[in-house]
């Protein structure tokens, strides 16, 4: 058996009296899709940033390959976070830089890559999300889907062991929900570990391994896809289930 | 006799002798009691202050085509740094300096035109007087039958430089009579020819001085009553410095004896007088104006450049967060901007210059670029802080998620961003700079203001270099704001 990648134990996390996440144990394997799902409010945004720490837990445990990031000091989380590539709802693309520009800032910077090689490297990313030719553009200039493109190339830039994808198509126009979806689906193909939350179940369905349906701080069941849509065992699942549309 | 003892330096002292263990004050004057004059001989050179907008005691002329200080009180320093073996050098600097100046050893002595008062005996140390002079009314040509001394002015305003003896005589002496008081001679004067007062008392040599460089004014007697020190001028030494003042006395002695003022010095200082005044074309001191030029932007492009460094530090410092020593560092930075833009910044650049000069012997150059870095280093952390809270929290993010330091986040994704969302801001600070940079010419450092007032004090014209250094000032905030226009553009990416 594998290490896992990441491997979380009695994580919680809280806002002042705002218990938001509870208790949670869980694992992620290498190379496996997990789709966080679950109605707004249950936790989902803060779990998935608790695993890079861009929030800071208020109890529990969250390792990276068998390490306890809450543990480490800044610059091994720093080091760390270099292997978890992040998708936000809102791209955050900086808006100063080009697209090239925004890519090649973090491998030159954190990694200390020459221009040549970043370049190049950026270059073939931007033809992998299908952008090459925006190379130049500034991110104001980008539809939504295309900046969400850009922002996933720009974590790989990085060569992340695992992507977290926080919402990555919640702010999209529909008729550019695919063109991100698709990019996410090649690189689960490839082999990507991958965390994604998501209001997709459409995607859900066709691309995760596991489903975890978390509400109320706990992640209430952790199945796959198949045996989550089509017999969910608790009655927030099926509550859940029934309010959307499949 | 001449102008104010500023109360403002009274108040600079006063907090520059707080953060001075007073022992060490008393010991350095102590101590010059004895050696005060070996001192000197030792050193080789006496630094001599003076404030030449004063003429004909000192004021600015060209020789040989340079531009120095000359007048009567500059022969007699020559005169005593001669007798005393060492050489002569002179600074210039505002009258109201002076005092200060001397107390914390930026010059050896004053000569200046200074009276040699109870009040500033308490502080220096003064020689016998060298000169005994009178008091005059400057009043314009026309006027000539209507008045005949102090007494004339019933219903009507006199003019004085405010603070002065003769500013208090003329409140004092004269009955029916408002009395206007101004800082500057050049600007009494201007007022007088537009008739907004109708006389100006001043002193003798000064309105001799005028009267002759200036065919609409006449000069008449003033008719004040004074004891005689109150018209006298006398040298002034660092206090307890008895070695020295014996010595010096002996000099004043001699120039007494053998009336070198007015046998000399002053048909030698009025000659210069007539040189000076012979163009008083704007033309003739482009290269007093280009000086000022120079050093107000020297001055402000120092100052924008530490103080947009020290603007950085403070914005990081008062963001900091976590820690003792963190909240330590916020609280002291938070202090520091609330005191800087809490205090004038003309009390900022003389605490500088004296009260560092107590430690240091700063130039007054590098004295006000220090001054005005300190003070926008204080306005630019408060515009670099808001720029930095105005970046959205997901670009912190993003870099963070990509393994960026804090540190790295800040450099290359926030800092540069909020840079262009404050740039108009800074903008205006460094166009304010360009224009608050006046503020040095207190300390004598010869930019814009200080030119234009030297030129005003040579020349006996009160508007014309008003309006040159108004469009030169406008020249220069202009072209500096299209510079910034252009670079916000180039910033402009949506």
């Amino acid at each position: 058996m594998t290490k896992p990648v990441i491997e979380v134990s009695a994580l919680a996390k809280s806002f002042g009296d705002n218990h938001v996440l509870k208790d949670i144990t869980e694992k992620v394997e290498p190379g496996q899709v997990i789709v966080v799902i679950g109605p707004s409010g249950g936790g989902k945004s803060t779990f998935i940033r608790c695993l890079n720490l861009l929030e800071t837990p208020t109890s529990g445990k969250v390792a990276f390959e068998g390490q306890d990031l809450t543990t480490l000091d800044q610059k091994s989380v720093n080091k760390l976070r270099e292997k978890m590539g992040m998708v936000f709802q809102g791209f955050n693309l900086f808006p100063n830089m080009t697209v090239l520009e925004n890519i090649k800032l973090a491998p030159m910077k954190v990694k200390h890559v020459d221009d040549a090689t970043a370049t190049k490297r950026a270059h073939e990313l931007l033809q992998r999300v299908g952008l090459d030719d925006h190379a130049d553009a500034f991110p104001t200039s980008l539809s939504g889907g295309q900046a969400q493109r850009v922002a996933i190339a720009r974590a790989l830039a990085m060569d992340p062991k695992v992507m977290l994808f926080d919402e990555p198509t919640s702010a999209l126009d529909p008729e550019m929900v695919g063109e991100v979806l698709n990019i996410m689906q090649e690189l689960a193909k490839e082999g990507m570990t991958m965390v994604v939350v998501t209001h997709e179940m459409g995607f859900a369905k066709s691309v995760g391994d596991r489903i975890w349906f978390m509400a109320d701080g706990y992640i209430q069941e952790n199945n796959t896809p198949e045996q989550f849509f089509a017999h969910p065992e608790t009655d927030r699942a099926k509550d859940f289930l029934s309010k959307i549309l499949m | 006799m001449k102008k104010k003892i500023g109360l403002l330096l009274v108040i600079v002292v006063a907090l520059v002798l707080t953060f001075v263990p007073l022992g060490q004050t008393n010991t350095q004057s102590a101590q010059a009691a004895d050696n005060s004059l070996e001192k000197i001989q030792k050193k080789g050179v006496l630094v001599m202050g003076t404030s030449p907008d004063y003429p004909p005691y000192e004021f600015q002329a060209t020789v040989n085509g340079k531009s120095a200080i000359v007048g009567m009180d500059v022969y007699i320093g020559q005169q005593v740094a001669k007798d005393l073996g060492v050489k002569l050098k002179v600074k210039s600097m505002s009258f109201d300096s002076l005092l200060v100046a001397l107390q914390t050893g930026k010059i050896d002595m004053i000569i200046s035109g200074m009276n040699p008062t109870p009040a500033r005996r308490k502080n220096v140390s003064f020689t016998k007087a060298y000169y005994q002079g009178g008091y005059d009314i400057v009043i314009n040509k026309t006027d000539k039958n209507k008045y005949k001394n102090k007494d004339s002015f019933g219903g009507g305003t006199l003019g004085a430089q405010t603070g002065t003896t003769q500013y208090n005589a003329a409140k004092n002496q004269t009955k029916n009579t408002s009395v206007k008081g101004m800082t500057s001679q050049s600007d009494l004067i201007l007022a007088l020819q537009s008739h907004k007062i109708d006389g100006v008392a001043m002193e003798k040599p000064s309105a001799e001085a005028y009267v002759a460089n200036n065919k609409q004014l006449a000069a008449i007697p003033a008719g004040f009553s004074m004891s005689s020190s109150a018209t006298k001028s006398a040298i002034a030494f660092r206090k307890g410095s008895t070695s020295l003042v014996n010595k010096v006395n002996k000099t004043v002695d001699k120039i007494k004896k053998e009336n070198l003022v007015k046998k000399e010095y002053l048909p030698k200082a009025g000659k210069y007088l007539k040189t000076n005044t012979v163009n008083t074309s704007m033309f003739h001191y482009w290269k007093a104006f280009l000086t000022g030029i120079e050093y107000t932007l020297i001055i402000t492009v120092c100052s924008v450049f530490f103080g947009f460094i020290i603007g950085i530090l403070l914005a990081l410092a008062r963001m900091a967060k976590g820690n003792i020593f963190k909240n330590l560092l916020r609280w002291i930075s938070t202090a520091y901007v609330e005191f800087i833009r809490g205090t004038p910044m003309m009390v900022q650049v003389m605490f500088v210059y004296f009260g560092l000069g107590i430690f240091v012997n700063l130039p007054a150059l590098t004295s006000g670029i220090i001054a005005i870095s300190l003070n926008s280093g204080a306005y630019v952390a408060e515009y670099i802080r808001g720029g930095i809270n105005s970046v959205n929290i997901g670009q912190t993010e993003a870099a963070r998620s990509l393994g960026m330091s804090n540190g790295e986040t800040m450099r290359y994704v926030v800092l540069p961003q909020a840079l262009k969302n404050i740039w108009p801001s800074l903008g205006n600070e460094f166009i304010t700079l360009i224009k608050d940079s006046s503020i040095v010419s207190i300390i004598g450092v010869t930019e814009l203001i200080y030119q234009s007032n030297i030129v005003r004090s040579d020349t006996y014209r009160g508007v014309a270099p008003i309006v040159v250094i108004m469009v030169l000032y406008f020249i220069l905030t202009f072209t500096a704001s299209r510079i910034l226009n252009h670079f916000e553009r180039k910033m402009q990416h949506d």
